[in-house]
């Protein structure tokens, strides 16, 4: 089966504010999806609500990740199931080395302790192939990183844990020209043709180095269009006001 | 001539921390005084209305004084606001006026922006004892601003207690610069949901002046919220206690309490002590508190002397920077500018 | 996500071995002055102690209990033996310390620390030292470690001159309590220059039941010496309230440096009411680490009092407190000096009903200008029932200082579990692993064998002990 993620005319609230409107969305093995949107269409919403985060509800629709059905998985069950999400904002934890967090996931996703030295020596080569500071992993997660480093940190952890679907909640947000070409070589080190990637974004740059399967735009809730590449250009071009337009 | 034991902490802690109250020798608790009739007041839609019932605070200064508010005070006032209003209520003190033992009642059904302000007009000793309580209606939004102007030989007696009401917004804030003694209580129950609370002191002690400070905020409605800003600077042989405490009860989910409080000390004699106190029985709530003490930054004050400005001007200029954010909420200019003088006045 | 995860209980197991109450000699409940000269007749103590022992115990008699903080009235002086002598002798080798009594510190593991990791170890049972060794080279270098009774009479003007000196007889009723009826304890003295690598230890242990434990502690390291000394508490539990008041007193003479570690778990039917204070010379340093876990009450507050110029110190502390806990624990500053500097770091857990208070003073003197202070206290609560309060006292009196407080109360953040969830951790895990995270600046000043003595105690063991 090719089949990975499939979400079928979903609703969703935060609070009481409905913010997913009937959204439809399919991705099979080794595609590379990238969702667009202006501000407040849904995307994070919708990266959150696949991981079934507790501050959104759903509302009514279904989540199906190789045919079967996540709504009401806890989200440890959902990253168990081989989802990730790379945060916009990641979390800092005290009190916790990066290393050691990495070896925690991973034991849990693989569900048998982790040999610790060829462990090291995995994680040792994606930190330089992400050029980041091979000093990071040894301190606390996420603690005091600098936005680039927080942002490269979860792409190792993409790489580390191997899920089949990772979504990418505008991963490359508020990084310099070198940080989104880590971000981009990561991607291209993770992909093969058994897994998928999702892409929230809504910035052009990231995208340059990929091979981009499909392009949706996300406006107030809902797919408006789906297409390829050339989207992306025009929207490059003349924004989203086009797609707001046909909503109204 | 009394042994006066006022304004006790919510919970005790050892009595070597010299903290839980503060004891005032040989005060003289004046009764039976005429009528205070220096008082002005100024309002467009509420009338001054005559206060008959007493009034009991939950904490305040003390059963004695207290007692004095509600069985002797010279000055009994209620206002019902029921219509959006500006306020102004003075007690000017003055050779006739020395002595006030006042309750005020603020019923707020409406929107309004109040100050109050105590100020000397006379060299002789002043004594003022009294009680201001705030009931603020669902969905209103009140600012106050309480000014304590009396002089350096003054005593200053004021108990502040709250009641608010679902969504009820109150900004309080206390500018405490008078009087030799001046010793301050302050209770908000913050008993609706999503009901906020914001409370700015601003406090300057010189020569021998004392200020004890006790704030007690309870959050006891949803998502309610309180945020304490104290800013103060002691000068020569001043001393001020600050007791702030935030309480979190038992079903204030999601509530936040802020407290911060800075005090800046401009003299090797000066003493301050803080207890900031976090009680805290629920879970799911958000408490902070930090206080700082210390000089005023060397760097800060080398910058501004660069510029050509002498040392004694210069320390004026810092700490009525640091004032400014909270005194400039005072919607008049003219008791701003008051303020500012009394300060630099009583900096030089 | 919105069920509660309920961490489990410290695992007491190997505190809880109750051993019979199988004593020598122990003394009838209560305290008078027949009682007290009866202590110290038993151990043949010369005049001046037992003066000090009966100006206690009229000081006892005068003062009043605290009038703030946890409750002591289950606490009835007339039904606790204040002196349990137990059915062995000083040992300086284990194979002679009774069967019954090695067992206890054999589950305790003292044994083999001190083969690995320890260049020193007093183990008292009840009210008496049964155990003390230290290394061969340290008595070459002239450190002295032995238990109390052998100091007062082999280095009678040193402990003369330093004995309850520190911690005067008037501090509180139970360090007035703790003069009159002392028992036990460790003496250390290091000389000038020496230092001390590994650490030593002494271990206290109360196994009979309604009785109290009094050791005094009383430490001198001086010029230029440095030390690191650890001290281990335990209990089983019983159903009437035991008394813990032991003393430590702590002389850091001119650029000397002390750690002072503690692991406190005693088990909950104990009233921890202990006093600790250390005087800090000239440019010398006490560090303090403390971890409270056990005892149904605790008023423990640790006091640096920096009389030399230049002097430091730092608190690292924790706090948890489980069902029908009372902690109250905190730390006490004073700095009398110029330059002095403190660093304190607080954290407690709250759970199941249990109540943590920090309570603490920082008092910056006169004299004290170029001082520095910084205080950070952290508050957990795992859930709706329990408690936690903070309520520091900060007195500055002079102006040349820099002084922050900080405190934060509240819960594990939402976001972080869903972050950590998101990494196919459980929540349990997740929770665990920011407790973990949490208690992790306290474990990490403790030497590797207590952390993970701590680790196991807070049960933060990441394979799902918790659940």
């Amino acid at each position: 089966m090719n089949k990975l993620l499939e979400i079928k005319d979903l609703y969703a609230n935060a609070g009481e504010k409905e913010i997913l409107k009937g959204l439809n969305l399919n991705i099979n093995k080794g595609e590379i999806h990238v969702i667009m949107g202006p501000n407040g269409a849904g995307k994070s919403t919708l990266a959150n609500v696949i991981f079934n985060n507790p501050v959104y509800t759903k509302k009514s629709g279904v989540v199906e990740f190789e045919g079967e059905n996540i709504n009401d998985l806890t989200t440890d069950k959902i990253a168990k199931k081989g989802v990730f999400m790379s945060f916009q904002s990641p979390e800092e934890i005290p009190g916790i080395s990066g290393m050691n967090f990495l070896k925690t996931a991973k034991g849990k996703i693989i569900d048998k302790p982790v040999k610790i030295f060829e462990f090291k020596k995995q994680v040792m080569e994606y930190v330089e192939e992400l050029n980041m500071n091979s000093k990071l992993v040894d301190r606390n997660l996420n603690v005091g990183f600098s936005g680039g480093e927080k942002k490269k940190n979860e792409i190792l952890q993409m790489l580390v844990l191997e899920p089949k679907l990772a979504i990418l909640d505008e991963t490359d947000s508020g990084l310099d020209v070198d940080a989104i070409k880590a971000v981009s070589k990561g991607i291209n080190l993770y992909k093969t043709e058994e897994n998928a990637i999702l892409i929230i974004t809504h910035n052009m740059k990231l995208l340059e180095n990929l091979k981009i399967d499909y392009v949706h735009v996300l406006v107030d809730g809902k797919i408006v269009k789906t297409g390829n590449m050339d989207l992306v250009h025009e929207i490059e071009k003349n924004g989203f006001k086009e797609f707001k337009r046909k909503e109204d | 001539m009394e042994k006066l034991v006022v304004n006790e902490t919510p919970v005790r802690t050892s009595r070597n921390f010299l903290i839980n109250n503060i004891k005032l020798e040989g005060v003289e608790i004046p009764n039976k005084l005429r009528t205070f009739d220096s008082i002005q007041y100024f309002s467009e839609n509420t009338k001054l209305e005559k206060l008959d019932k007493k009034v009991c605070l939950v904490y305040g200064n003390g059963k004695i004084l207290e007692d004095n508010c509600n069985e002797n005070s010279n000055s009994s006032i209620k206002l019902n606001i029921n219509k959006k209003d500006d306020i102004k209520l003075k007690y000017n003190f003055d050779d006739n006026n020395l002595e006030l033992i006042n309750r005020l009642e603020i019923n707020a059904n409406s929107d309004a922006n109040i100050v109050i302000e105590y100020k000397s007009f006379t060299d002789q000793k002043c004594f003022h004892n009294g009680i201001i309580k705030i009931n603020v209606a669902p969905n209103v939004k009140v600012k106050i601003a309480v000014v304590n102007l009396l002089n350096n030989v003054s005593l200053n007696f004021d108990s502040f207690e709250n009641e608010l009401s679902e969504n009820a917004d109150l900004e309080y804030t206390i500018i405490d610069i008078g009087a030799k003694e001046s010793i301050s209580n302050y209770y908000s129950n913050i008993l609706g949901k999503e009901a906020e609370n914001n409370l700015e002191t601003v406090y300057l002690a010189t020569d021998n002046q004392i200020k004890d400070i006790n704030y007690i905020a309870e959050l006891r409605g949803e998502k309610t919220k309180i945020n304490i800003d104290v800013q103060g600077a002691l000068k020569n042989h001043s001393k001020k206690n600050f007791k702030g405490t935030i309480d979190f009860k038992k079903g204030c989910k999601k509530a936040v309490g802020d407290e911060n409080e800075y005090c800046m000390l401009l003299s090797d004699d000066s003493r301050s002590i803080a207890l900031p106190m976090l009680l805290c029985t629920e879970d799911d709530v958000e408490g902070n508190h930090s206080t700082a003490s210390g000089k005023i930054a060397k760097d800060s004050l080398f910058y501004i002397m660069s510029r050509g400005i002498e040392y004694k001007e210069a320390i004026k200029l810092i700490v009525k920077a640091r004032f400014n954010k909270i005194i400039d909420k005072i919607g008049y200019d003219d008791l701003k500018e008051e303020i500012f003088k009394e300060i630099d006045r009583r900096l030089d | 996500m919105s069920e509660k995860t309920k961490v489990d209980d410290i695992n007491r197991n190997i505190y809880d071995i109750k051993n019979k109450d199988d004593y020598d000699f122990k003394i009838q409940n209560g305290i008078n002055a027949d009682i007290v000269t009866e202590i110290s007749k038993m151990k043949n103590e010369p005049e001046w102690m037992l003066k000090i022992r009966l100006d206690a115990l009229d000081m006892y008699n005068k003062l009043e209990l605290p009038t703030w903080g946890p409750d002591l009235s289950e606490l009835n002086m007339d039904e606790i033996a204040t002196y349990v002598r137990p059915k062995s002798k000083l040992n300086s080798s284990w194979d002679d310390v009774p069967d019954d009594i090695k067992e206890t510190f054999d589950k305790l593991g003292i044994p083999e620390a001190e083969k690995k990791s320890l260049s020193g170890v007093g183990a008292q049972y009840d009210s008496e030292v049964v155990y003390h060794s230290i290394k061969e080279e340290l008595i070459k270098q002239g450190v002295i470690y032995t238990d109390m009774d052998t100091a007062v009479r082999e280095y009678p003007e040193i402990v003369k001159e330093h004995f309850m000196k520190c911690v005067p007889i008037s501090d509180h009723k139970f360090v007035a309590l703790h003069a009159a009826v002392w028992s036990g304890g460790s003496f250390v003295y290091v000389p000038k220059g020496v230092k001390v690598d590994i650490p030593l230890q002494s271990y206290f242990r109360l196994n009979s039941p309604e009785s109290g434990q009094f050791e005094h502690t009383l430490i001198i390291v001086d010029e230029g010496a440095s030390l690191h000394f650890i001290e281990g508490c335990s209990a089983p539990k019983y159903n009437k309230v035991n008394l813990h008041a032991g003393c430590v007193e702590l002389y850091v003479k001119d650029n000397a440096y002390l750690r002072y570690s503690t692991i406190e778990n005693w088990s909950k039917n104990m009233m921890n009411l202990n006093t600790k204070k250390a005087l800090v010379g000239k440019n010398a340093q006490i560090d303090w680490v403390t971890g409270s876990f056990g005892s149904k009450v605790s008023m423990l507050y640790p006091m640096s009092i920096l009389n030399g110029e230049g002097a430091k110190t730092e608190y690292t502390g924790i706090t948890f407190a489980g069902k029908s806990q009372n902690l109250d624990t905190g730390f006490k500053v004073i700095h009398n000096a110029p330059n002095t500097s403190s660093v304190v770091n607080s954290k407690s857990i709250s759970k199941d009903g249990g109540s943590c208070t920090y309570r603490a003073l920082v008092r910056i003197g006169e004299k004290a200008s170029n001082s520095k202070c910084s205080v950070s206290c952290e508050s957990l609560m795992l859930d709706g029932i329990s408690r936690s309060d903070t309520i520091p006292v900060n007195d500055i009196r002079n102006d040349d200082v820099e002084f922050s407080h900080e405190a934060k109360i509240g819960k594990i953040s939402d976001k972080e579990i869903f972050y950590l969830m998101s990494r196919g951790l459980s929540e349990e895990d997740a929770k665990a692993m920011i407790v973990r995270g949490f208690a992790y600046p306290i474990s990490k000043e403790l030497p590797v064998e207590y952390a993970v003595e701590m680790n196991n105690l807070i049960n933060l063991e990441l394979e799902g002990s918790i659940g």
